[in-house]
């Protein structure tokens, strides 16, 4: 009976992971497609719709354009973050969870209401649409996920490092960076590398607020609306790549600090 | 210790993010929109277009002729682009390409600059085209014609037979249930409808459309989805769907390439003409600029690439495009003396019967 | 001191108090007051007035299309928990301890590739000449390909497909904060492994499970990528209602009101859950 249940419980991981990596797969092997249409039959394997896709100075634009917005945004996120979150552990002001309950609304709001309202905003200021309006919508959606996450991370033992370095005549600032800072790294490498990720693919608010310099996920939208063809797939296969590639990154970089700091 | 290992761990993920993107782009030629802050930095000019007109096989060449880069926004139907017209500030846009029938009141409502007549050869164009009483008002010149298709019906020949499409009730009949795709644009398949209906565009009244929105209904009932050019085609070339109503060659020569069964036909009702314009706009910044745009688009050289541009294809308005004879029997060249007798320009309604037409449509793709 | 160091509280904390009221809390205004204007000749007249109310509470289309939004999500909802839970399940009790993460990040991982792509890839393998009917055709289990693609059921399994492995992380969360002795002094004491599950288990996930449920509601009724993608324009929801209205009617008014009753709607829901919507291990 054990082991029927065992075999049920294999049979339905596979099936979700068949079920979760049927359109994947597909978007990665008929990016490898030597015809036009990333339909089956497979045609391929060729590499013609990367070297289109190389030699798309629009796309590569955008996907520098998207780097650039999620790193300035996952930033400055996580900055104000951990200082809001820093500031409400450690210091208690009144309203706390007032503070705590404004910081944390814009989680509750689609990013289509956010990106609408952000464009209704900047068109009454007769603020043009750009790159820093979608860096400023990135900021608003990934700071209250940057606060929770290293708010969650503050423990009540660390503050009695934080009071021994006071003790010791260290000023706030330094108590800040050379005591706080690293031993919350862990927390707030991971909410950097969430906020980058939510932006780097983030659709809709970018598409209220960008103009002709656009992100990644426009491009690729524009793309898809005004011909069909594979190169969209070999785009969407090396936004994977990109995004393993800093997932791996950030892993091993998260525990190499992390290992540093529990040596505390 | 720490602190340099967080500098070197900071610095590693910001290099690797940049390197990344430059040597990706270095193949890619960055010099165009952002940033450069050289001597000959290239201009810009910001064109409000339908997608034909991003391609940058047709942009390439007059944006290396003249150290310019062109900025494309592309709209599906004049009312977007009115509306994103209105959402931008004076100088925004220097070029915009529109439906000649919505020239007059484009025009009129003073977007669009005069030209002069003297900077474009129009007997270069095919004469059904000119149109000079859409195209000029009082005499003076706002938007010169530059491509030209139709709004009928598009199918696979390979199952479903070209006679059978001959007539337009055929969209009705059950064997075609579930394999109609509804092309995205209310003014042609309404108008289309109306053919069916024995209605003639110019006659289309507020009292006509409760008839046009039951048969509407019906026809969606027949559908299996409702969508732009690209996803129409898309339907098309994946055996989705068998019938495009209101898809023309500009949903069937893209992939006439790959599936030479993809066909397009005008029926005996008729079929629905669509005709593009291009102009500058008044309150542009670079008028010569754009109005040198204008003239390379309407070249031999400019209408062969618009003619064969990657969104949909179309017939040039001007006779001497440079097109190839394989692409010219793609077009039907040789037919379409024949099919502009048998269609009927669109028939834009004033701003009431349009509005009205728009809430029909809403409510019949809500669902 | 207490009174320095609330102070330094304060400024700690300004900059993200500062940057939500500018973000976040002056654009929700701007979209209330937008939703009182009216659009009137091509134009946007500022006269304020409850015209866009009165058409939200009396436009057929406008209800249908909310309605539509409603069923699509909550059938996401429904599904995605149904399939997660089991799936969490499994990975918190009967994958060995030290593979867990592994598993869960092979489960996320395949969701980074771009959500435009990956919705287009999904239309691609439900069309009539995808990968599935292919399949199913090529070994005989059907006649003749059928239709999944441009309809409501591309629709919810795109957004299962992703909503799946939301919950599953969630559930599996509030799984593994559920202390093991409990469920092994039931079982000392002669409850059977299905009491120890319904009596136990379960309610002690419950967390994980709504939390799981209002992300996945709030995400999915604002989300106009997946239905504009997958979903044919068969039948519209209110995002994309309200895209139309932006884009083809340049109505930023009624679009506005639109925005509104979302987040009246989320508001709702959110007011409905909130005691349950949080993962904290209850002390």
């Amino acid at each position: 009976m054990k082991l029927v249940r065992s075999g049920l419980s294999w049979v339905y991981v596979l099936l979700i992971f068949g079920f979760i990596l049927m359109p994947v797969v597909s978007l990665v092997v008929f990016s490898f497609q030597a015809t036009n249409l990333p339909v089956p039959p497979f045609t391929g394997p060729s590499l013609r719709w990367y070297e289109a896709l190389f030699a798309d100075s629009r796309m590569i634009e955008a996907l520098r354009n998207s780097l650039v917005v999620g790193v300035v945004s996952g930033f400055f996120s996580t900055a104000l973050g951990f200082l809001a979150a820093y500031g409400l552990a450690r210091y208690r002001p009144r309203g706390a969870r007032a503070i705590r309950a404004i910081v944390m609304t814009p989680l509750g709001v689609s990013y289509l209401v956010i990106g609408f309202g952000l464009s209704v905003t900047a068109n009454e200021l007769a603020l043009g649409r750009s790159l820093v309006l979608v860096t400023l919508g990135h900021i608003i959606i990934n700071l209250p996920l940057a606060f929770a996450i290293v708010l969650s991370q503050m423990r009540d033992e660390d503050e009695n490092l934080e009071k021994a370095a006071r003790d010791l005549g260290a000023g706030e600032w330094t108590v800040i960076t050379r005591v706080a800072i690293p031993v919350l790294l862990p927390g707030i490498m991971a909410a950097f590398l969430l906020s980058f990720t939510l932006s780097w693919d983030e659709f809709i608010i970018a598409f209220f607020l960008a103009d002709f310099d656009v992100t990644l996920p426009i491009e690729i939208w524009s793309q898809l609306r005004t011909g069909l063809d594979a190169k969209t797939n070999a785009a969407g296969t090396l936004v994977f790549a990109i995004s393993l590639v800093a997932l791996t990154l950030a892993y091993v970089l998260n525990r190499a600090v992390s290992q540093r700091s529990r040596r505390i | 210790m720490r602190k340099t290992q967080l500098t070197v761990s900071m610095a590693a993920l910001s290099t690797s993010a940049f390197l990344l993107a430059s040597c990706a782009g270095g193949s890619g030629g960055s010099a165009t929109s952002s940033g450069g802050a050289s001597s000959d930095a290239p201009q810009e000019l910001n064109a409000l277009v339908w997608c034909d007109h991003t391609d940058p096989e047709l942009l390439a060449p007059f944006e290396e002729a003249n150290n310019v880069t062109v900025n494309v926004r592309d709209y599906e139907g004049t009312g977007v682009a009115l509306g994103i017209l209105e959402q931008s500030q004076p100088g925004d846009w220097d070029v915009f390409v529109v439906d000649s029938v919505d020239v007059p009141r484009v025009a009129e409502a003073g977007i669009l600059a005069p030209l002069s007549k003297d900077d474009f050869d129009f007997d270069q164009f095919f004469s059904e085209v000119q149109l000079p009483e859409i195209h000029e008002l009082d005499g003076t010149l706002y938007a010169v014609p530059e491509k030209f298709g139709y709004n009928t019906v598009a199918f696979n020949g390979a199952n479903v037979d070209a006679e059978k499409m001959r007539d337009l009730s055929f969209l009705w009949d059950p064997e075609l249930a579930g394999k109609i795709a509804i092309y995205d644009y209310y003014i042609p398949v309404m108008e289309f409808v109306g053919l069916e209906l024995g209605i003639e565009p110019q006659n289309i009244t507020v009292d006509d459309l409760p008839a046009i929105e039951a048969r509407l209904v019906e026809l969606k009932a027949q559908s299996a989805q409702v969508g732009d050019v690209v996803s129409t085609q898309t339907a098309l070339a994946t055996g989705e769907v068998e019938v495009i109503v209101g898809g023309g060659e500009f949903s069937t020569s893209v992939l006439n390439a790959e599936n030479p069964d993809l066909d397009w036909i005008l029926p005996n009702q008729g079929g629905i003409r669509w005709q593009q314009a291009i102009g500058v706009l008044a309150d542009s910044e670079k008028q010569e600029l754009a109005t040198k745009f204008v003239q390379y688009i309407v070249s031999p050289e400019g209408q062969a690439a618009l003619a064969t541009s990657s969104c949909y294809w179309g017939m040039p308005a001007n006779k001497n495009a440079t097109l190839t004879d394989e692409q010219k029997d793609i077009l039907r060249w040789d037919e379409q003396s024949d099919f502009i007798a048998n269609s009927y320009p669109y028939y834009i309604p004033d701003a009431d019967l349009d509005a009205a037409m728009l809430d029909v449509w809403t409510r019949v793709v809500v669902g | 001191m207490e009174h320095q160091r609330r102070w330094q509280g304060w400024v700690l904390v300004g900059p993200a108090l500062l940057v939500t009221l500018a973000l976040f809390a002056a654009p929700m205004v701007m979209v209330v007051l937008t939703s009182l204007y009216r659009r009137s000749g091509g134009l946007t007249d500022r006269t304020l007035s409850f015209d866009n109310y009165i058409r939200l509470a009396t436009d057929s289309t406008i209800h249908q299309a909310l309605w539509n939004s409603i069923e699509v999500v909550a059938l996401t909802v429904i599904f995605s928990t149904l399939i997660a839970y089991p799936f969490a399940y499994i990975v918190a009790y009967k994958v060995p301890q030290k593979w867990q993460a592994l598993v869960l990040l092979l489960t996320v991982v395949p969701f980074w590739t771009s959500y435009v792509v990956r919705s287009y890839s999904w239309l691609l393998v439900l069309a009539k000449n995808g990968v599935i009917n292919q399949t199913l055709v090529s070994w005989g289990i059907i006649a003749e390909p059928f239709t999944m693609a441009n309809t409501r059921f591309a629709t919810v399994l795109a957004f299962v497909h992703f909503f799946v492995m939301v919950s599953t992380l969630t559930i599996y969360a509030s799984l593994r904060q559920i202390p093991r002795n409990l469920g092994l002094a039931a079982r000392d004491l002669g409850a059977s492994p299905l009491s120890v599950f319904l009596r136990i288990t379960l309610p002690l996930s419950i967390p994980g499970v709504v939390v799981g449920a209002f992300l996945t509601f709030v995400l999915a009724i604002g989300d106009y990528i997946t239905p504009q993608i997958v979903g044919g324009g068969n039948e519209l929801v209110l995002p994309q209602l309200l895209m139309l209205q932006v884009s083809r009617m340049g109505d930023f008014p009624l679009a506005a009101a639109m925005a509104l009753v979302l987040l009246i709607i989320v508001a709702a829901v959110y007011a409905v859950s909130a005691k349950n919507l949080t993962l904290e291990r209850k002390r």
